[in-house]
């Protein structure tokens, strides 16, 4: 009985607001002002199949994706909220910091209890990690808040287990944490040392006549920063600390330490503090953690590659501690590789919704008393809005192509995927923000509003270019991996066979003096000229590099030195690799209208980046009038793609209701009879 | 009174200019079956086949093809302001008439295109009816025309398609709705995937999968009406409505109000169980809702689950597997898409080239009335995603057309509020 009041009341609420609707829209109406006409009445049909597309685009699992985007969009945790007539699920930015950390527990153990968390960390092989990676993307698109929170338990605290542990310590710990019988986090910054692990001044050490570990923070800068569930969630953490024993220091290993009690009490002996309010991610309660010789059981080391026995002895199969440190961390590439696909994602929210509103927002006449013209077919606001549209394509294959390349991994494919993913990473969370903020502002006003989330979406997602890396650091790697390949290379006189560096194996390829529309659309000439960059940056850098360590520099200041070329180079092995995947998933490709328009966007692609990067015309590959013809191709691909804008954003795979209202009616969405009175 | 003859034709000529139906032929042969009344600025349309329980039959193709234009004319025609939709008899409307539709297709050596072009016909009403009033032309601001369906007596399938997508739907005492294709070798169509897929949590799943059966205060708790009258009180409500002489929502729902009662929903009822219904209809498939209802049955004993799960294992598990894809599909899209998708799938089961259970379901249910089909696969786990996936995909047939729905603008917002507010 009450429920149905309860439905009649809200019904009579909102008949009532329709009288205003009614009654002024009676009069507004009369005369012809500006009228919301849905972009899939205006524009021309598709020229291809968008669920095809959607498929290539998303994939794989696209039935566990839409089974979650149902999950969040019938329950009441994800702030469904009516506009315009249609319902939007996107967070209350508005709520406070403790509120959004509260309703993102919530939201967890929702998931929790529809099995969505099944199989994350007990389930086995490939298709096991594929649909994590799904789902996880899938909760990106809500918000990206409760992706950190899930990925923190279950990718860094769980992945530690999982990759640092052993049989014990997954007996014990795997399916506790799938089923959120605990709570973990993970505890690796400290307030004086990110990026640079190596550096961290925790300490833990061994006592043999206890069997126990003493975890110790000294000094403030060895304080924990940043950990994710920290500061309100989190009953167990995995600290990262400086081994000690009988006084020598064996590095950098990680310890399971319980840091809050069953019924939520800090333990013993540990000091925890919140990180404040953040320009994003505030529904992460990331805190602050001291240890105060804190006492734990031997067994408490994660050992997979190195123990120390009960008397104290220590025990690695890997003697060079440089080659142990890096054995120990590469499983945690996981990270990079959920951040650039994540990063993708963000990127098509803000294109989906910018290019919509593009489709049916006018500007400005330029005839006189004709109609005002629409956003979209401004060449200028093409020219803003499609390139990273092209881009956002090509990032997204190889975002696939990334997480394919992690769950097949492999010892000998471990260096490959830690370039890569550093690669990617970078270059493909870098592109987000700056998608984010054309986006914004191709929105106008309109982007600023939180509901209309690119605006709030900066603020999210600035922090991908830092975390699990610093973008510029993760690029610096990518070039002194490509160093070492081409040291090793020529030092033995051996041709190149990975990181797709064995193009440098065959002749340098030739640029023509006039290029041609068809020439610059050709695969030929985009492969020729990404890989003459990337060839001519490495013999450049080795070059530079060497010569600062003749004039009797080390190794690693000559690096230092040498950041310009250095910089170039993990951008144009990027780029170059990232072009070699579109191409290999375009000829995947059976259907015609599809191929057709992958290889407009793939032309796109690299035109725009050799319009973009100066390094083309500063090193010569480009003449000035060949610059000058990459150009003009530019701005007719623009207008090529224009018609196909709404067909290339349909296929995201991203529902209606996790776009926002300025995508679709939003004179409906802001009028009078929305006010709530 | 005028008939349905005098008033299509007159509007005829306006609504053939802007719309897609232009093309197909047009006649009225059977013009008893849709009556036409006129008073003041409402008009009354009633389904007039009591003895087919207001099946939407056959030759009835034509029926779709004359209500298309006839509400198109109404919506165009300025001094209409309310149209009334009800059914004679004990039935608002049973549905299409899917026995002369097998009956066609089993007779007519296997000449499946009559079929599909009732089911064509049908969808783009089922889209006119829910986007009714959205300006087609943007420029010109149209005289606003409002429609309630009265349903009082049996709402299914077809039925459901041409009164639940409208802005007022009234209940009553007698109203029993249900969507029960799955029991038949179908889905949920006529737009059910939209407006199914809105109902509360994942009550929708439940209503479409089992063909579960509801009354009016079920309708009404739920979403699918807006209001509930006894029928005594009908034949007031239909003069106040026509006094009011309004187009105007608020008034119309006030006038309705006025009649309305707040009933209680029976204590056995399905609504009150959203807690189960949400656990084990939000599964990801079939054998999960399935296992997470025999869970619940071990735990305790209960009627109604035994009886859900028993109209589960009754239906076709390919409908089953169809049904929750399209019901998942459609919460994420807008009505157009919906019914587009719908028909794709019931053309690719008129074919009859992946399974027959439409036209078996029909034979055993409707023509034969054994009540025992053979569901060929016959276990759930037989149903390969594969075969499921090829019902999804995109049709390679050079027969085919696309649904082509008319140019509309988006769907109203009250038409979507009225379900979404709710949930």
């Amino acid at each position: 009985m009450e429920k149905v009041n309860f439905r009649t009341q809200i019904l009579n609420g909102h008949l009532q607001n329709h009288r205003h609707a009614t009654s002024t829209a009676a009069i507004i109406s009369a005369s012809p002002c500006v009228s919301y006409v849905p972009p899939e009445v205006s524009e021309q049909p598709f020229s291809f199949d968008v669920s095809s597309m959607r498929k290539l685009m998303d994939g794989h699992n696209l039935g566990e994706r839409d089974w979650l985007f149902n999950l969040m969009v019938q329950s009441k945790l994800f702030n469904p909220r009516l506009r315009g007539g249609k319902v939007f699920v996107v967070p209350d930015y508005n709520h406070s910091m403790e509120q959004q950390r509260e309703i993102t527990m919530k939201r967890i153990e929702y998931l929790l209890d529809h099995g969505v968390f099944k199989g994350w960390l007990t389930g086995k092989g490939p298709e096991a990690e594929m649909k994590k990676f799904a789902l996880l993307e899938v909760i990106e698109i809500f918000d990206h808040s409760l992706a950190i929170k899930i990925g923190v338990h279950f990718f860094l605290w769980g992945g530690a287990i999982q990759f640092f542990g052993t049989k014990r310590h997954h007996d014990r710990w795997l399916s506790a944490t799938e089923n959120y019988l605990i709570k973990g986090c993970f505890a690796m910054t400290e307030l004086g040392h990110g990026s640079n692990v190596r550096g961290i001044e925790t300490t833990a050490t061994y006592e043999a006549n206890t069997g126990e570990f003493v975890i110790n923070t000294p000094c403030e800068t060895a304080q924990k920063y940043w950990i994710g569930g920290a500061a309100n969630h989190a009953t167990h953490t995995i600290v990262f600390s400086q081994l000690n024993i009988d006084g020598n220091n064996q590095g950098v290993h990680a310890f399971i330490t319980q840091i809050r009690d069953e019924n939520g009490n800090v333990c013993p002996n540990i000091r925890i503090a919140d990180c404040g309010h953040k320009i994003g991610l505030n529904g992460v309660d990331n805190g602050r953690i001291w240890f105060d010789n804190v006492r734990i059981p031997r067994e408490n080391l994660l050992n997979s590659v190195a123990d120390v026995s009960p008397d104290g002895k220590y025990l690695s199969a890997i003697k060079d501690p440089d080659q142990r440190f890096a054995a120990f961390l590469a499983p945690l590439t996981s990270g990079r590789v959920t951040i650039a696909a994540s990063a993708v994602y963000s990127a098509k929210i803000s294109l989906a919704i910018a290019i919509r509103y593009a489709l049916t927002r006018r500007a400005f006449s330029i005839t006189a008393n004709g109609p005002e013209v629409l956003l979209l077919d401004y060449p200028s606001h093409q020219r803003r809005l499609l390139p990273l549209l092209a881009k956002t394509y090509a990032m997204s294959f190889a975002s696939n192509y990334l997480k394919l390349l992690y769950v097949k991994r492999s010892p000998q494919l471990i260096k490959t995927i830690h370039v890569v993913s550093s690669a990617f990473k970078a270059t493909l969370t870098w592109h987000n923000m700056r998608t984010l903020q054309e986006c914004r502002e191709a929105c106008g006003g309109q982007g600023l509003k939180t509901e209309n989330r690119i605006g709030q979406l900066k603020g999210e997602y600035d922090v991908q270019s830092t975390f699990e890396g610093d973008n510029n650091v993760l690029m610096q790697q990518v070039s002194k991996a490509l160093l070492a390949e081409y040291v090793a290379a020529k030092k033995r006189n051996k041709p190149f066979k990975e990181l797709g560096l064995e193009h440098i194996n065959r002749s340098c390829p030739v640029i023509p003096a006039q290029l041609t529309s068809s020439m610059l659309r050709s695969t030929q000439f985009q492969n020729d000229i990404f890989c003459l960059r990337e060839r001519d940056l490495l013999n450049r850098f080795a070059a530079e590099v060497s010569q600062y360590q003749a004039q009797g520099e080390s190794k690693e200041s000559a690096f230092v030195v040498s950041y310009q070329v250095a910089e170039d180079l993990g951008k144009a092995f990027s780029d170059r690799a990232i072009l070699q995947i579109a191409i290999e998933a375009e000829n995947n490709v059976t259907d015609a209208s599809i191929k057709n328009i992958l290889g407009l966007l793939r032309s796109m692609y690299v035109l725009v980046t050799l319009e973009e990067d100066a390094a083309f015309l500063r090193y010569g590959y480009l003449s000035t009038d060949n610059a000058a013809a990459v150009r003009k191709e530019v701005a007719k691909l623009c207008s090529e793609i224009r018609p196909q804008a709404l067909a290339l954003v349909s296929t995201f795979g991203i529902p209606d209701a996790f776009l926002s209202p300025i995508a679709f009616d939003w004179v409906a969405a802001n009028s009078w009879s929305t006010v709530e009175n | 009174m005028r008939t349905i003859l005098e008033f299509g034709r007159q509007s005829l000529k306006r609504s053939k200019a802007r719309t897609t139906m232009a093309s197909i032929p047009f006649s009225f042969g059977e013009t008893d079956q849709v009556l036409v009344e006129e008073k003041y600025s409402t008009r009354i349309f009633t389904l007039n086949r009591p003895n087919q329980l207001n099946a939407v039959s056959f030759p009835m193709v034509q029926f779709s093809i004359s209500a298309i234009e006839l509400f198109l004319a109404c919506e165009e025609d300025h001094s209409v302001k309310l149209i009334i939709l009800k059914g004679k008899g004990k039935a608002f409307c049973a549905g299409g008439d899917v026995a002369a539709v097998v009956r066609g297709i089993t007779q007519a050596s296997s000449n499946w295109r009559p079929g599909a072009i009732f089911f064509r016909r049908q969808y783009i009403l089922n889209y006119v009816m829910a986007t009714y009033n959205t300006l087609s032309n943007f420029t010109i601001p149209l005289q606003i025309c409002m429609k309630v369906s009265i349903l009082n007596g049996i709402v299914m399938g077809g039925g459901a398609g041409v009164s639940i997508h409208g802005r007022f739907c009234v209940a009553t005492e007698n109203s029993l709705f249900a969507m029960p294709e799955t029991a038949l070798g179908l889905f949920p169509d006529v737009g059910a995937s939209y407006f199914l897929s809105r109902l509360p949590g994942f009550f929708g799943e439940y209503v479409g999968l089992t063909g579960a059966r509801l009354d009016g205060a079920e309708m009404l708790a739920c979403g699918l009406a807006t209001h509930f009258v006894l029928s005594e009180k009908l034949s007031l409500l239909e003069d106040a409505l026509y006094k009011a002489d309004s187009s105007d929502p608020v008034v119309i729902s006030a006038t309705i109000s006025e009649f309305s009662l707040a009933p209680n929903v029976k204590e056995k009822s399905a609504f009150h169980r959203l807690n189960i219904i949400n656990k084990c209809f939000s599964c990801k498939t079939i054998e999960e809702i399935i296992l997470a209802l025999e869970r619940e049955a071990a735990d305790k004993d209960d009627e109604w689950i035994s009886s859900t799960l028993q109209s589960l294992k009754k239906a076709s598990p390919t409908s089953l597997k169809i049904s929750l894809r399209s019901i998942r599909e459609g919460r994420l899209q807008g009505l157009g898409k919906c019914l587009l998708r719908e028909y794709g799938l019931v053309w690719t089961i008129m074919r009859g080239e992946i399974n027959k259970d439409f036209f078996e379901g029909c034979r055993a249910i409707l023509l034969d009335k054994d009540k025992n089909p053979k569901w060929e696969p016959a276990k759930l786990e037989q149903v390969t995603e594969d075969m499921v996936d090829r019902y999804f995909s995109k049709i390679n047939d050079e027969d085919w057309e696309d649904l082509d729905l008319p140019r509309r603008s988006n769907i109203p917002p009250y038409a979507i509020a009225k379900l979404q507010i709710l949930s």
